[in-house]
């Protein structure tokens, strides 16, 4: 029998692929035997041990529609109308209290100068209420974020903390007199004091941005303060200079739930 | 490669930008201080004995490095300066660093050191300061890890810590090249010492003492 010249380059390339196909089945036999040890190969490879930490899968940030951001002010600094160090000025801010706390700014919004220099826009604690102005970002500290606001209902004369949106306590609250009104708009919280011994002001007193529009001759600036009282019976009502009064368990309550910095709004 | 993490401007850029403190203070009146990043020298005399103590250590030194980069990252995703790949790295790697820093926490329970307070002084609202400072945070927390890794006496604490370990290399790989760097520049990494660790963080200065917001002065409000 003779083989034609195309069946001998058939079988010569079929040959070849026999060739590659056992070379392969040996490589894999190989890669195997090294990839399966023997048992006295697996004792070395003990089991891993268990993790001491659970992990959790990561979750993404909640959404910021109900968050709040302050800083405190670092340096003495010039909150101006535009964030350009020729705009006019608003007011001086300190970097304290008159309270000896440190003062804190409630932010807005910010904005990068040409220059390159960052100004943050701030809710300021002046007169007249509701005012707000530009201050370099150097001037302030590490932001903070808040996740509260307290609402106060001045025709209802209640209060309502909310916490991302939810009411987490609800109070009655006295308010100012018609002669002295606890002034509407948007504020914040600015300072925390307790341990003082002034039974008027119950055992636990916020400081707010909010300042009496006529009794602008009060010692200290005639800030508005959210604080307790010895006299519960008059709440609710409109009984103070101005301040916003609670009964001091709900006061108290309010100082565990409530942090600094949390935005008031007052209508 | 670590020698680069200081000088990667802008770590050092941040801390000469406002120098309003002594070098080193902000670490103390935090309460934070060298002291817990440094925390869990154990003596070999001691070790039985302190080895849990010296387990608890690292743990919180790895927390204090965990509350720096997450606190950045959750910052930065909530200031809204960052766009696209760099948002998105911010957001990913933010929620990791959560990650890692609940693990800890859970894991040491009651001995876990409070999170300090930060000062990341503009650069969370500066997408190449952003950048460059997530650059070298990720580089030094993986040699911060790796240093620490032989030292660890549980294996089962050592398993852990290597995996978040890996992960920072990940995160180091992932900014370097979103800043256009070599993700992975050496054939081998080396660990760096935490007293190396503690003066590049105290350089930064983002770590700062709390605002002393409450008092116990008579109130003068309007009453």
């Amino acid at each position: 029998m003779t083989i034609t010249a195309p069946e001998r380059h058939r079988l010569r390339r079929a040959g070849l692929v026999a060739g590659a196909l056992v070379a392969c089945a040996g490589l894999c036999v190989t890669a195997v035997s090294l990839l399966s040890p023997d048992r006295s190969q697996t004792s070395l490879l003990p089991s891993p041990p268990a993790s001491a930490l659970g992990f959790a899968r990561p979750t993404p940030l909640a959404s910021d529609a109900h968050l709040a951001r302050w800083a405190p002010v670092d340096a003495v600094a010039t909150a101006r109308r535009a964030p350009d160090p020729r705009a006019p000025p608003v007011a001086r801010i300190s970097t304290r209290t008159p309270e000896h706390t440190r003062n804190i700014v409630q932010l807005l919004g910010r904005t990068r100068e040409r220059s390159g220099r960052l100004w943050v826009h701030v809710r300021l604690a002046i007169v007249p209420n509701g005012a707000t102005g530009w201050v370099p970002r150097r001037a302030l500290g590490g932001y903070v974020f808040v996740h509260t606001r307290l609402v106060i209902d001045r025709r209802r004369m209640r209060a309502v903390l909310l916490r991302d949106g939810r009411a987490i306590l609800r109070a009655k609250v006295g308010i100012g007199k018609r002669a002295w009104p606890t002034p509407s708009g948007q504020f914040y919280v600015r300072n925390r004091l307790t341990r003082y011994r002034s039974p008027a002001y119950g055992p636990l007193a916020f400081g707010t941005s909010a300042r009496s529009p006529v009794l602008t001759d009060w010692p200290a600036g005639g800030y508005v303060g959210i604080h307790g009282t010895d006299q519960p019976e008059l709440l609710p009502g409109r009984v103070s200079h101005g301040c916003v009064r609670m009964a001091n368990r709900d006061i108290v309550r309010l100082g565990r739930l409530m942090p600094v910095g949390t935005p008031v709004t007052v209508h | 490669m670590l020698d680069q993490i200081d000088p990667s401007r802008a770590i050092s850029e941040a801390a000469d930008r406002v120098a309003r403190t002594t070098r080193g203070g902000l670490l103390k009146q935090a309460g934070v201080g060298a002291a817990i990043l440094l925390g869990g020298v154990c003596t070999p005399a001691a070790a039985a004995a302190t080895s849990q103590k010296q387990d608890q250590a690292i743990l919180n030194y790895a927390l204090v490095l965990e509350y720096l980069q997450s606190s950045f990252y959750t910052e930065a995703e909530r200031m809204g300066a960052l766009k696209g790949a760099l948002a998105r790295q911010a957001e990913v790697v933010g929620a990791h660093e959560r990650e890692h820093v609940r693990a800890l926490r859970a894991v040491l329970g009651p001995v876990a050191i409070a999170r300090p307070r930060f000062d990341y002084r503009g650069v969370t609202e500066d997408p190449s300061a952003f950048r460059d400072t997530a650059v070298a945070f990720e580089d030094l927390a993986v040699a911060a890890y790796k240093e620490q890794a032989p030292r660890v006496q549980s294996k089962e604490l050592l398993a852990s810590l290597l995996s978040i370990h890996s992960v920072e290399a990940r995160h180091a790989a992932w900014i370097r090249y979103l800043a256009g760097r070599l993700p992975a520049p050496d054939a081998f990494d080396d660990p760096l010492p935490r007293r190396r660790v503690v003066a590049i963080v105290e350089d930064t200065r983002f770590i700062v003492a709390p605002a002393k917001t409450s008092g116990k002065k008579p109130p003068r409000f309007t009453g």
